[in-house]
């Protein structure tokens, strides 16, 4: 049984803590008293997952057995989640090409000709030939690239279908050939509690018209926090959406969860609690550090996004998206969540190299913002791990770097928009219709690797909620000017951090650090 | 206000020429102002398209006229010169001059400005000009007299005293004249010889070679003209010297005064007033009034501004400098004096005599100004002036000379280093350095013979005349020097004078260069930008985007086979480039022969479309993009393979590439047709212009090389992207906007490993 979460109290004895700061970590020493929040250690991975996918499909939850649904002439579309998840990549083979070579057997057996795979990817980036050979493995890749095996094309006006409507006016529009499916099987890994669910097929094979509704500010400012379903606005309007989809198209959904083994061996140390270090993992941090510094930048990224991840399947479960989700939901909840007693006046988070939408790519700064106040401060549950107008400390560098294929209209917003207003509603209402309908970021979205117009806006409006509640965000080792662009301030070191922290939260604040990844998700009592 | 003049002036008329400079517009006013019953004809010239009066009207509102204006209003000064001024409009020496008959004086202000113009403009306006006055003068009758304006340094450059009186020389004037006038034709004979024109061509095509035959003959042509220019100039200058003079300027001065004397003696009375260096008014119209600067300024804002590290002077030599009012009150005080008319009468208007101002004592005081009052330098506090050893002409020669040719060696190696913001930074630097030594040559040559002058003028004639004024009258129209207070003069009146419109224009932060052109909006598709391709919108080059198409199709172990013939044929290639640049694309694309055209297709769909957007750059992309919400029809221009650069095509409502020869399907590696570089892209911008209605002069273009100088000289904004050595110094000299479209390209070698992976 593995040890569940906990919250250490910095003290005299406590040695410095490793903080993650983009490509790149240290130990940091935290004042006395401050609270460290932990995640449970790892849970032991399924030890036969194609067993468990066997299990998994032929007793599904509220639906019959996924046998009993196929049938010959049928027209069948396998969805799966993107290259967005999980962080980092998994070691092949990937849970998704198990599932998919498991479920294309059945169908072959039940002689469906009619298979189409479609890659999740809303307005994400299309995925590159290798990245899908990846995900759904090389032999399925061969059968299907490229005619049967594609990128979901939300910019593709003829092959999108206006599903319905939701009581509230929300538009349910998805792709064409999933929605006049007899069946779609939806593949899912579950990394953080927002993702899967009835999220899936609303959201990974939406268009920008149904995007909107729950992609917008004052969705996201009432998201508390979106990592919270029950309590999350965006939530509401996946279910909602889901009610739609339900009268519409038959959904087999086949949702797995991973366990919190998120780096590899040689970086096995930064799963660890830093008091209980090996010498060998102590000797490993030193020499990938000191490796890590010495890299050229261009050669460090390349080592740090070949990172795969050798994680344990903790489940699958299939069935009814709404079934299926809830028992997700208790496994990804309890290799994550961690019980800490109220918010602090300080929330401290070092923020990786890595976020949904750089794989592969370069982290640039609204991203370093839609990881930092986006996903790391969503990472709660009841509320907030810092207080309402407290100060957030992020260690991360915010580099002034884009990747121009993929981040094309990132630079522009961060170039022409940030410099005008930060303010999520002033963008929202100046500029989202300007960026999702330009036709050039939709000329790159659908012919080039990018992602989609408006993607930057909606990584601004992740933060919308985290830019209300905190009166205050400071980058340690941020760039200036960088950080400045976005509204934030940047000190050279924690200390100067909570000096100038000092006028909002005094000389002695209460101070939490969120200690992940491996992901840590704090439920605040 | 004090008494006017009686005599000549007192309900006389006077004709005054030169009105427009700097003296005559002192002179004007003081007639004017002060002596309510003169009338005053002046000699304008119209220019251009405003005529003498126009011109006149223009020099009523200069400032010299503020304080007459503002002590009796704007109606009084239109109503005196409606009623007193009248303008001849004329080109003297022609048959229409015509002159009143009633003048009482005549004062010949008028003269050519520069110390060293070509021989056949000075002796124009300084010897011929006066001929061409005086003949005029006599042709109107009447009995006036002749005030002729010249300089004190017609002396020349001799040593010791000289006397008021006629100039001791034998040059003789119509030779002179004779030879000036013949000497432009007989140089642009010269610099048509097959020598002169060959030397210029072969420094032109080193320079423009790049940029097209068109450029070139351009170039050698300008080279031509200024050659001429130079001949002249050098004409004028060895000419005086042979004959004793510093310079063309009053080496034609002093013949012009022998032509006064020659044309009036014994006909009308004469008179012959030298000022020496004139600056700006003591007093009247008011302290520090000065229109332009003259020849002192430059150097004193030259040293204000730091850049006159030292300078070639007597320490103990005379600047004779007086002040412009001193000038014309003692003009208009000899006017009143007509001598008789068989002996002209000289005066010295100097300071040099009486209250000397020594080069040192100049220094002192200057240094002095502005130490107290330093110079502000754009943002980064003041500028710290130089101290000054006084190391003699000499040392400041070798100083000079040394400077020049570490400069010269440093440019041309600067040419050749690759283009980025250190390189240009280094530009700039030179680029100051050189103007700063261009400077000081030109000085130290123009004005050594001033500042290292030994020579006194004596003005016991012109006392006399001071002091025969009443004495009442001296204190506002006397013109003893002795009264000048030298510290007060320079450090109170005059610097803060000249300083004043440089301040106001140094005072705000150094502009920042590159500042790219609004775009204005056009819904008619009348305006177009045009981009290059290379450097400009992407990092990459015909070589870079080839080894993409080629090394994406080939297996990994046929790599090294590839690469090693590349690098074989590299340097053939690099020196076709330099040549030409279309000889290079020539010899480049040959390497396609054989493609499939189906297949590079295919590759460029798949992969290549992508390896070019890794190496854009996306501020350039931005520019393009916000173009076209402008309304302005995008235009890209590139020697590239056109297949190669379809995946920009969205951005483009025209693109112009260059097509590669199709046999059955596969590339025989030549051309379809020549490929559009250097002139060629203005040439075709110019006839796309002309064929969708396209106004040039609001367009734009965007180049990074300079070959692309002829298509960006073609529109009315262009704009230098990343520019390459040559085209960053042809950007500076024209100010044309520098932008630098480096940021988020990714490098070679990552966009290389993203695509081939």
């Amino acid at each position: 049984m593995s040890r569940p979460g906990f919250v250490l109290e910095v003290d005299e004895r406590t040695p410095a803590l490793l903080v993650h700061e983009g490509e790149g970590f240290g130990l940091r020493k935290l004042p006395l008293g401050s609270r460290v929040v932990y995640p449970p250690e790892s849970l032991p991975g399924l030890r036969d997952v194609d067993a468990q996918i066997h299990r998994a499909v032929h007793h599904p939850l509220g639906r019959p057995p996924l046998p009993e649904l196929l049938f010959a002439g049928m027209k069948l579309t396998i969805v799966f989640d993107d290259l967005s998840i999980p962080l980092p990549p998994m070691r092949t083979p990937d849970i998704r090409s198990r599932i998919i070579e498991q479920v294309l057997e059945l169908a072959a057996a039940a002689g469906v000709d009619d298979v189409e795979l479609i890659a999740a990817n809303s307005l994400h980036r299309r995925m590159t030939p290798a990245e899908l050979r990846r995900t759904v493995g090389e032999r399925v890749y061969r059968s299907f690239f490229p005619h049967h095996l594609r990128n979901h094309d939300a910019e593709d006006r003829a092959n999108l279908l206006e599903v319905g409507t939701t009581p509230h006016g929300e538009v349910v529009e998805i792709n064409r050939r999933a929605a006049e499916s007899d069946l779609i099987v939806y593949v899912n890994v579950t990394l953080t509690a927002m993702s899967g669910g009835a999220k899936s097929v609303s959201v990974g094979l939406g268009s920008y018209r149904s995007l909107k509704h729950h992609h917008n500010v004052h969705t996201l400012r009432h998201s508390r926090s979106f990592n919270d379903p029950p309590n999350s606005a965006m939530h509401h309007s996946y279910d909602r959406m889901a009610g739609v989809l339900d009268a519409h198209v038959k959904i087999f959904q086949i949702e797995t969860t991973v366990n919190n083994d998120t780096f590899p061996s040689q970086l096995g140390f930064l799963n660890k609690r830093e008091w209980e270090w090996s010498l060998r993992d102590q000797a490993a941090y030193l020499a990938v550090k000191r490796a890590n510094e010495l890299a050229p930048a261009g050669r460090r990224r390349q080592l740090w996004q070949r990172t795969v991840a050798p994680y344990g399947v903790t489940s699958v479960t299939a069935g009814a998206p709404a079934e299926v989700h809830e028992v997700t939901m208790r496994h990804v909840l309890r290799q994550q969540l961690t019980e800490v007693d109220g918010p602090a006046d300080v929330g401290i988070f070092g923020l990786p190299y890595i976020c949904p939408y750089n794989v592969n790519s370069i982290m640039n700064p609204i991203l370093v913002m839609s990881l930092g106040l986006g996903y790391f401060f969503n990472l709660y549950r009841g509320q907030p791990i810092v207080r309402p107008g407290g100060v957030a400390i992020y260690y991360h560098p915010v580099r002034n770097e884009f990747h121009p294929v993929h981040h094309p209209s990132y630079i522009d917003f961060f170039e022409e928009v940030l410099a005008e207003t930060t303010d999520p509603v002033a963008i929202e209402a100046k500029y989202e219709e300007q960026f999702a309908t330009d036709p050039w970021y939709v000329h790159l979205y659908r012919n080039s690797y990018a992602y989609h117009g408006v993607h930057p806006l909606y990584m601004w409006y992740w933060g919308a909620h985290a830019l209300e509640h905190l009166g205050e965000v400071i980058f340690v080792g941020g760039d200036r000017r960088t950080t400045a662009r976005m509204g934030f301030r940047s000190a050279s070191t924690l200390d100067d951090a909570l000096e100038m922290a000092g006028d909002r939260v005094g000389r002695s604040p209460s101070i939490t650090y969120l200690h992940a990844p491996p992901l840590t998700m704090a439920d605040v009592r | 206000m004090p008494e006017p003049p009686s005599g000549v002036l007192d309900g006389g008329h006077v004709l005054l020429s030169g009105a427009t400079g700097f003296l005559g517009q002192a002179l004007l006013e003081r007639l004017l102002s002060g002596c309510p019953t003169t009338r005053v004809t002046v000699l304008v010239r119209g220019r251009g398209s405003s005529s003498g009066a126009d011109r006149l009207a223009g020099i009523l509102r200069k400032s010299v006229f503020n304080r007459w204006t503002e002590q009796v209003g704007a109606a009084a000064v239109r109503a005196a010169v409606a009623d007193r001024v009248r303008v001849v409009d004329a080109e003297l020496g022609s048959s229409a001059v015509a002159l009143p008959s009633d003048l009482t004086a005549v004062v010949h202000a008028a003269s050519i400005v520069s110390f060293d113009p070509p021989i056949d403009d000075a002796f124009r306006t300084n010897v011929q000009g006066v001929i061409a006055l005086y003949d005029a003068v006599r042709k109107a009758g009447g009995n006036p007299h002749v005030v002729h304006v010249s300089t004190a340094y017609v002396a020349s450059a001799r040593k010791g005293t000289v006397p008021e009186a006629a100039l001791d020389h034998d040059a003789d004037w119509r030779t002179e004249l004779a030879s000036a006038s013949t000497a432009r034709q007989q140089v642009e004979n010269d610099s048509r010889r097959p020598a002169v024109l060959r030397r210029a061509l072969v420094e032109a095509r080193r320079e423009h070679g790049k940029s097209g035959p068109q450029s070139v003959s351009t170039a050698a042509e300008k080279r031509r003209v200024e050659w001429v220019d130079k001949q002249l100039i050098e004409y004028g200058r060895l000419r005086a010297q042979s004959l004793g003079w510093p310079d063309v300027y009053t080496f034609t001065k002093a013949l012009g005064e022998r032509v006064a004397e020659e044309q009036l003696t014994g006909v009308l009375p004469l008179s012959v007033v030298r000022p020496a260096i004139v600056e700006s008014a003591l007093k009247h119209p008011y302290p520090g009034w000065i229109d332009g600067f003259k020849m002192a300024d430059p150097l004193i804002l030259a040293f204000g501004r730091g850049v006159l590290p030292e300078f070639p002077g007597l320490p103990d030599g005379v600047l004779d400098v007086i002040p412009v009012d001193i000038v014309v009150n003692a003009i208009l005080a000899v006017a009143d004096a007509p001598p008789p008319v068989d002996d002209p009468a000289y005066y010295h208007v100097g300071s040099g005599a009486r209250n000397p101002l020594t080069f040192r004592a100049m220094y002192d005081n200057v240094r002095e100004y502005f130490t107290n009052h330093p110079m502000p330098d754009g943002g980064r506090g003041q500028i710290k002036v130089p101290t000054w050893e006084f190391p003699g002409s000499r040392r400041v020669g070798r100083m000079l000379r040394t400077g020049e040719r570490v400069l010269s060696v440093a440019h041309q190696a600067l040419l050749h280093t690759p283009p980025n913001e250190r390189t240009r930074r280094w530009q700039d630097d030179l680029h100051r350095a050189q103007g700063r030594l261009d400077f000081l040559r030109r000085y130290a040559d123009l004005y050594g013979v001033y500042t290292e002058a030994e020579v006194v003028y004596p003005d016991a004639r012109l006392l006399a005349l001071h002091r025969a004024l009443p004495p009442e009258r001296q204190e506002e129209w006397g013109f003893d020097p002795a009264v000048i207070d030298w510290p007060h003069y320079l450090q109170r009146v005059h610097c803060p004078a000249i300083t004043a419109t440089v301040r106001k224009a140094t005072s705000g932060r150094r502009s920042g260069r590159g500042a790219l052109p609004p775009l204005a909006e056009s819904s008619n598709g009348g305006v177009v930008a045009v981009f290059d391709l290379e450097g400009t919108l992407v990092a990459s080059n015909v070589i870079e985007s080839y080894l993409w198409a080629r090394l994406a199709d080939l297996p990994r172990l046929q790599w090294p086979g590839e690469l090693a013939d590349l690098a074989r044929r590299l340097p053939r290639y690099l020196a076709a480039e330099r040549r030409d640049r279309g000889e290079f694309i020539r010899t480049f694309v040959r390497r396609y022969a054989g493609a499939e055209e189906a297949a590079l297709h295919r590759l460029v769909h798949d992969r290549l479309g992508d390896a070019l957007l890794r190496r854009c750059h996306p501020e350039a992309i931005r520019r393009v993009r916000k173009h076209r919400a402008a309304g302005h029809r995008t235009v890209l221009i590139t020697g590239t393979v056109d297949v190669l650069v379809r995946p920009l095509g969205v951005l483009f409502d025209e693109m112009v590439a260059s097509r590669l020869h199709l046999r059955d399907g596969v590339y025989s590696g030549f051309l379809d047709a020549p490929p559009l570089v250097g002139e060629a892209r203005a040439a075709w911008l110019r006839r796309f212009a002309l064929a969708a209605d396209v106004d040039l002069t609001r367009s734009y273009a965007y180049g990074d090389s300079y070959s692309d100088r002829p298509l960006l000289e073609a529109v009315g904004h262009p704009v230098a992207v990343n520019p390459d050595p040559h085209l960053y110094r042809h950007a500076r000299s024209r100010r044309w906007p520098v932008a630098q479209w480096t940021a988020y390209t990714l490098r070679a070698g990552d966009a290389l490993a993203e695509t081939v992976r």
